[in-house]
């Protein structure tokens, strides 16, 4: 099954740190499920491209949204 | 007073005190930016001439202050041997005002310090019907405070939104810090009004998918603002500028605009109201050949 993190109440830059150690804890090419709020969205979805990840997934959650995030190489 | 002193006094940039004989000695500084070595010549400069103080202005300058009438030739010759130069006062063209730009800053994304020295090199200094100050953001986030100048500029990105790779999922909506941006998932459309779009970016940076690209990467002017007793914020002007020669090219006109149009001791916004901004822009379209 999917992690799922919650950064919905962190402020940056705590929102980046988490989905860093996050994608820590997943194999190359694992999925990771991000719930955050509007206000991250920028700076989280940014770095995450930088880093060579993928986001393959968004929905709308309420106020917040739900990101899933494929982190980058391959399978082992 | 000998004669060296007072023609260094003519020149300008020797601001006089409310103590007799003091004057407070405004420096030449282009962007904030000083080398260390400056900066050790400016701290021994307030201690042989001054009494040891510096006031940093508003506009990233430098003044030393209480330097006597009888040291002001040798203030400017003790610092001249590090490239300081003695500021201006007057209708002249101030201190160019920048950030540090797309070389330091993450967000950057035009040379500000570049772009700041060669508006510095051409017009420093040069005659105008009043004091003309240009200020560089590099980036939207405006830092440099673009509008409060009388020809403000700022780095730009304008997106383009290309459909294939889009899924409709609303966060370049979500991130707009100016809501310009529609999603409709059910036609398939994503709109962006440029119009509305303050250039910052953020959609492009987001975009899950990469759908969201960027459309033109440049620098965006405004011209006729200023602060003082009565302020005016700066009026956008042009399309978007694609390279500093264009930028240059669109200060050279706005200036010869300016001493055409200005009045003595006239701001330039207040001439820009007594004429209108169409003015201003065909008189640029003309002379840079790029339409507004």
């Amino acid at each position: 099954m999917t992690p799922t993190l919650d950064i919905t109440k962190d402020v940056c830059p705590m929102t980046f740190v988490k989905v860093k150690m996050g994608l820590g804890k997943i194999p190359p090419a694992g999925k990771l499920t991000v719930l955050l709020a509007e206000d991250a969205l920028k700076d989280v979805i940014s770095s995450l491209k930088q880093e060579g990840h993928r986001v393959s997934g968004v929905s709308r959650q309420e106020s917040a949204f739900l990101i899933v995030v494929e982190k980058e190489g391959e399978r082992p | 007073m000998n004669i060296d002193d007072y023609k260094e006094l003519k020149k300008g940039g020797m601001m006089r005190q409310k103590e007799a004989g003091r004057f407070s000695v405004r420096l030449h500084i282009v962007g904030g930016d000083l080398s260390a070595e400056q900066l050790r010549a400016i701290c021994d400069a307030a201690e042989k001439f001054g009494r040891g103080t510096v006031h940093l202005t508003a506009r990233q300058g430098v003044e030393i202050p209480n330097v006597p009438t009888e040291s002001l030739a040798a203030v400017k010759e003790f610092l001249g041997t590090t490239g300081v130069g003695v500021g201006v006062c007057g209708p002249t063209v101030r201190t160019v005002t920048a950030c540090q730009g797309c070389r330091v800053c993450p967000s950057g994304v035009i040379d500000a310090p570049e772009l700041a020295l060669a508006v510095d090199r051409e017009f420093y200094g040069q005659p105008v019907p009043h004091k003309f100050k240009v200020g560089i953001s590099g980036c939207a986030n405006n830092c440099l405070k673009a509008e409060e100048n009388d020809i403000g500029i700022k780095g730009w990105i304008e997106p383009r939104w290309g459909g294939k790779a889009c899924t409709f999922c609303g966060i370049c909506a979500a991130v707009c810090p100016s809501k310009a941006i529609e999603v409709s998932p059910d036609q398939a459309v994503v709109s962006v009004s440029l119009a509305g779009c303050i250039g910052c970016g953020d959609c492009i940076e987001s975009c899950p998918t990469r759908a969201m690209g960027e459309g033109n990467r440049g620098y965006r002017l405004y011209a006729g603002g200023k602060f003082g007793r009565v302020p005016l914020l700066g009026r956008k002007i042009l399309r978007i500028l694609c390279s500093p020669e264009e930028v240059m090219a669109a200060v050279r006109s706005v200036i010869e605009f300016y001493r055409a149009e200005g009045r003595s001791r006239e701001r330039f916004g207040d001439t820009l109201m007594r004429t209108g901004f169409d003015a201003l822009e065909s008189r640029i379209a003309v002379r840079t050949g790029g339409a507004p």
